[in-house]
């Protein structure tokens, strides 16, 4: 009697079936930003912090669908929504507003959109079922790699071109953490590493200016204090400054007297670091820990192939956000523009990482769901 | 070659594979966020010092405060140079959208005011968008008001205030006040005002030789800035400190009166008390408007002023130097007589007096006296009331030009009379060693003659003029010249300049008998009544007159161009029965000494008979 309800969840077992402590930390970690936003505009609510609340909601909202969704439906459509995406990074192209140099945005209905930030997650569900559906593991054909190289390569082709390099980097790593995950020899890692270092003088001669001038900053950020290394230096003086136990709540001067650039972004994390020092950087990392630890234990209660290389596809997609942006501003990563996830003031990126958790709560609901071997739709 | 090396994917044995690798990336994740924990604590922990200073430095900014310039006073008190406040207006780029609409509508607001727009916007371009620019400098209280009225229409524009010099007594003071301006390059180094962006500092006169006093010290301030370098709160204050007040000797009324009786003429004036040596007036003529320079001058307006034949902008009362012609005869005589000339000797006047000279074809030189026809028979007091030239030529002749000029140093020519004005010049006292040194050749016996009669090298000043007189006057009494006022000077009244009073007295005879007996030079000029004045004129030559000319008869001096016609000179002191000033007059170009200089000295004396300055003086409290 069982094994023929399990796959007919009613929607209040599923509700039941939710890791509210996932959604606790969520919560927690949201909260700590509308803190941090509320600062920056010095004790303005009505400024970054409502909109940061409603995207939240929207996003929430965005997770409970997700979520709910029959997981078969997900399945099936996998290939579909990545191809939308990319489609969506194609139009952007054409048709995308252009902000400093870069066409990032799309518009529409009065909103404003990053495919993006999105295409990180539906490149993950078309790795996922593309692993899921592959045949014969021991088989000795290196074409089997071709079409997850193309799934990884084609995004992340059109967001270098944006240009959005950071955006890039997190895709590419998100992918290739899935095609680790899905168990691809180990030699052909290091043989591509070490390709890609090889590959690196050539790669350099495409790099913008801009882009160029980053790296340098990044190995010397006193270089220019107040060209490129002026935020990373900015950044170390209000982290350093803020010591042990911060200057306090909305008493960091650095943050307060626009020293730091792009506060409510990409460098929230330092004026968070400014106000509440070391510990409370390192409870914020820590609540990030804990957040990604869940996540991967309940990627791994998944039956199902599919539903597992997505969930682990999307905590480390969360990972890499969390590290590179943290890693940025504290001077260890070229500033790249990623933002701090749950915290950054920005729509696009609360939007697809709430889908993303959507994705991998719906595979936890759906444990044990069996999934055949899927065609192409 | 082991099974995991055969294929692409590894056979998967699904969930054993997935929880290892799935293992691994943990770790590494736990890992890379341990690096975050690490980088974190090396920021915040290790080297917290060194950025809270850095922090410190970005959020705090040192600014510094104007401090006043030290007032000046007269000697009745009354202020001459004092502050006002300087109402300007800025705009910093930043703070407006549009900087162009700004100024658009600063021109509607102010339509009375003219704005080099071209100059300002392409200033505005290159400079940083947060540094302030001066948009208006100095506009009036009413310009200033309706500007403040109207703030809101001009987005970036702030009025400010400041402080500008401001001069109370008009063209009459200029040259002995001075004036301030911008500092110049090599003033950088050394005056502590210099890291403020609208220092000034003494140019000329009182202003000049009295800056490091005036000039008061800078206060500071720290406040707390934006990253635009905003100011967002004053976190402590160490205020300027103003600079020292200063009362000057010179009485303004005195002054205005000297000026005005110059009568626009080139020349200057200087009113000594013998008594304590302070300067009461130091007048040069013509002048020009003191307040010129508290703005930005044209180029048109100072080529003007420095193109100018009368030369307004040099304090000619100590800088400009002149052959003392005549007025040098007292002291003349007076080193005859302490050379064993007795004064009842009397010397024979044809009107000239000749040389042997062999450079010449003659084998003569001859020296003439001002009077064509000569004198007759005359002894020292006659030569000093008619001014005889043959007499100082003979008595010159017989002492020698080392004795005249030891007598002239002794009361002050050849040196500097104030030891604080950089534009002073101290004249020449020519000796045999001083023409040896200085030019080079040896001393001539018709030099002699020349510096007998106060021509040939001698040069004085009006000032110099006035102190040696006085000292002379006074019984040798060493007076210290003054035009500052000193509470705390010690009056010094044991230095004593060599001189027997019995010399003095036959002087003395002389200088009243030319002013107040019929024949003396400046008879014409006497002032009648108790309080008499005395004096000796000159009149010196500025070009040598040839023989030809003398035979084809003298032109007169006005029918000379300006620039040839004879200075004319006045030396004087008053009342005659007890002395207390001294006065100096010199015309440039004024045609005699008894016909320009005299009537001028006659008046200053008037004045000064009529107007008691000692009860006039007023000290004042906050010097």
């Amino acid at each position: 009697m069982f094994s023929e309800s399990k796959a007919e969840l009613t929607i209040f077992d599923k509700l039941r079936s939710i890791n509210y402590f996932l959604l606790f930390l969520i919560c927690t970690i949201f909260f700590i930003g509308t803190l941090a936003l509320y600062s920056i505009s010095n004790g303005n609510f009505s400024e970054w912090p409502i909109k940061h609340l409603q995207r939240f909601i929207l996003g929430l909202i965005i997770f409970f669908i997700v979520a709910l969704l029959d997981l078969k439906i997900i399945f099936r459509f996998a290939y579909l929504i990545f191809i939308a995406s990319i489609a969506a990074l194609i139009i952007l192209l054409i048709v995308g507003d252009e902000i400093n140099g870069a066409k990032r945005w799309i518009s529409f209905a009065g909103f404003s959109l990053q495919p993006s930030e999105f295409v990180k997650y539906t490149l993950i569900l078309a790795l996922a079922k593309y692993f899921h559906s592959m045949e014969d593991y021991h088989e000795n054909f290196i074409s089997k790699l071709f079409i997850p190289s193309l799934i990884v390569i084609i995004p992340v082709a059109f967001v270098i071109i944006q240009p959005d390099l950071g955006t890039a980097l997190v895709i590419f790593l998100g992918g290739v953490s899935v095609i680790w995950i899905s168990g691809l020899n180990y030699k052909y890692f290091i043989s591509g590493i070490l390709g890609f270092i090889l590959s690196l003088p050539i790669l350099w001669q495409y790099l913008k200016e801009y882009q160029k001038d980053r790296v340098f900053t990044f190995f010397n950020p006193e270089r220019d204090p107040l060209g490129n290394g002026y935020h990373i230096t900015q950044s170390k003086i209000a982290l350093g400054s803020g010591g042990i136990f911060g200057k306090g709540y909305m008493e960091g001067t650095q943050s307060h007297l626009n020293f730091l650039p792009e506060m409510q972004t990409d460098f929230i994390f330092t004026m968070f670091g400014e106000e509440f020092g070391f510990i409370g950087s390192i409870i914020l990392i820590l609540l990030y820990m804990a957040l990604i630890g869940i996540a991967i234990r309940m990627a791994l209660t998944s039956k199902s192939l599919f539903s597992k290389f997505l969930s682990l596809g999307v905590c480390s997609v969360f990972f890499i956000y969390v590290f590179v942006n943290i890693g940025m501003v504290t001077g260890l990563l070229p500033v790249v523009g990623v933002p701090l996830p749950f915290i950054s003031y920005g729509g696009s990126s609360m939007l697809a990482v709430m889908f993303g958790f959507g994705l991998l709560t719906n595979c936890y609901i759906n444990y044990n769901t069996t999934l055949t071997k899927g065609s192409f739709i | 070659m082991s099974e995991s090396n055969k294929f692409i994917f590894k056979k998967y044995d699904a969930n054993a594979s997935i929880n290892r690798r799935t293992a691994i990336i943990t770790i590494a994740k736990a890992g890379l966020f341990s690096i975050l924990g690490a980088r974190l604590a090396y920021l915040q922990i290790v080297d917290k010092d060194k950025y809270e200073i850095l922090s410190d430095n970005n959020r705090i900014t040192h600014r510094l405060i104007e401090p006043q310039r030290g007032i000046i006073y007269d000697l009745q008190g009354k202020p001459l140079a004092i502050n006002r406040q300087r109402y300007e207006v800025v705009i910093i780029r930043e703070e407006t959208s549009d900087y162009i609409k700004s100024i658009e509508n600063l021109k509607n607001i102010l339509p009375d005011v003219n704005i080099d727009t071209e100059k300002l916007y392409s200033e505005i371009k290159k400079t940083k968008k947060f540094i302030p620019i001066k948009v208006l400098d100095d506009l009036s209280w009413d310009q200033f008001s309706r500007l403040n009225a109207n703030i809101h229409k001009v987005d970036g524009l702030y009025p400010q205030i400041g402080f500008k010099r401001y001069y109370t007594s008009g063209q009459s003071h200029s040259h002995i006040i001075g004036y301030t301006a911008p500092l110049d390059k090599n003033e950088k180094d050394t005056n502590t005002l210099a890291d403020l962006s609208s220092a000034k500092s003494g140019k000329l006169g009182i202003e000049k030789a009295k800056d490091v006093s005036l000039r008061g010290k800078l206060g500071n301030k720290n406040v707390e800035v934006n990253a635009n370098g905003r100011e967002i709160r004053e976190l402590d204050r160490y205020e300027s400190i103003q600079g020292k007040n200063i009362q000057l000797t010179i009485d303004s009324d005195l002054q205005d009166y000297c000026y005005k009786n110059l009568n626009d003429q080139s020349g200057c004036v200087a009113v000594t008390n013998i008594k304590t040596g302070e300067f009461y007036a130091l007048v040069s003529s013509p002048s020009y408007d003191p307040n010129l320079f508290s703005k930005s001058i044209s180029s048109e307006k100072w080529n003007s002023l420095t193109n100018n034949i009368y030369k307004p902008l040099i304090n000619k009362s100590i800088s400009s130097q002149y052959p003392p012609g005549s007025t040098i005869k007292p002291f003349v005589a007076l080193a005859a007589l302490e050379n064993g000339v007795s004064e009842k000797r009397e010397i024979y006047c044809n009107g000239k007096h000749e040389i042997k000279d062999a450079s010449l074809e003659s084998g003569i030189k001859t020296f003439h006296c001002w009077k064509e026809e000569g004198h007759g028979n005359v002894n020292m007091n006659e030569a000093l009331k008619v001014s005889c030239d043959v007499y100082f030529y003979q008595i010159s002749r017989e002492i020698g030009i080392n004795k005249i000029a030891e007598v002239c140093k002794r009361f002050g020519f050849g040196q500097n009379v104030f030891d604080s004005f950089y534009e002073e010049k101290k004249g020449i006292v020519p000796s045999k060693n001083w023409k040896l040194e200085s030019i080079g050749t040896p001393w001539m016996v018709g030099e002699t003659l020349s510096a007998g009669i106060g021509q040939g090298y001698f040069l004085t000043t009006s000032a110099q003029l006035s102190l040696a007189l006085g000292q002379l006057i006074n019984g040798g009494e060493k007076i210290i010249p003054t035009i500052v006022m000193d509470k705390n000077k010690d009056v010094q009244k044991n230095q004593k300049i060599s001189l027997n009073p019995k010399h003095l007295a036959i002087i003395k005879k002389g200088l009243e008998d030319a002013t107040n007996t019929q024949g003396g030079t400046s008879f014409r000029s006497r002032i009648p009544g108790n309080l008499k004045m005395a004096g000796k004129t000159g009149t010196s030559q500025v070009r040598v007159i040839s023989s030809q000319e003398r035979e084809e008869g003298l032109k007169k001096n006005n029918e000379l161009p300006w620039e040839k016609r004879d200075h004319g000179l006045f030396i004087g002191y008053g009342p005659i029965n007890n002395p207390q000033y001294a006065v100096s007059v010199i015309i440039e170009h004024g045609g005699s000494g008894s016909g320009a200089a005299a009537p001028v000295a006659s008046k200053i004396f008037k004045y000064l008979f009529d107007n008691n300055l000692n009860l006039k003086s007023k000290s004042i409290s906050n010097v």
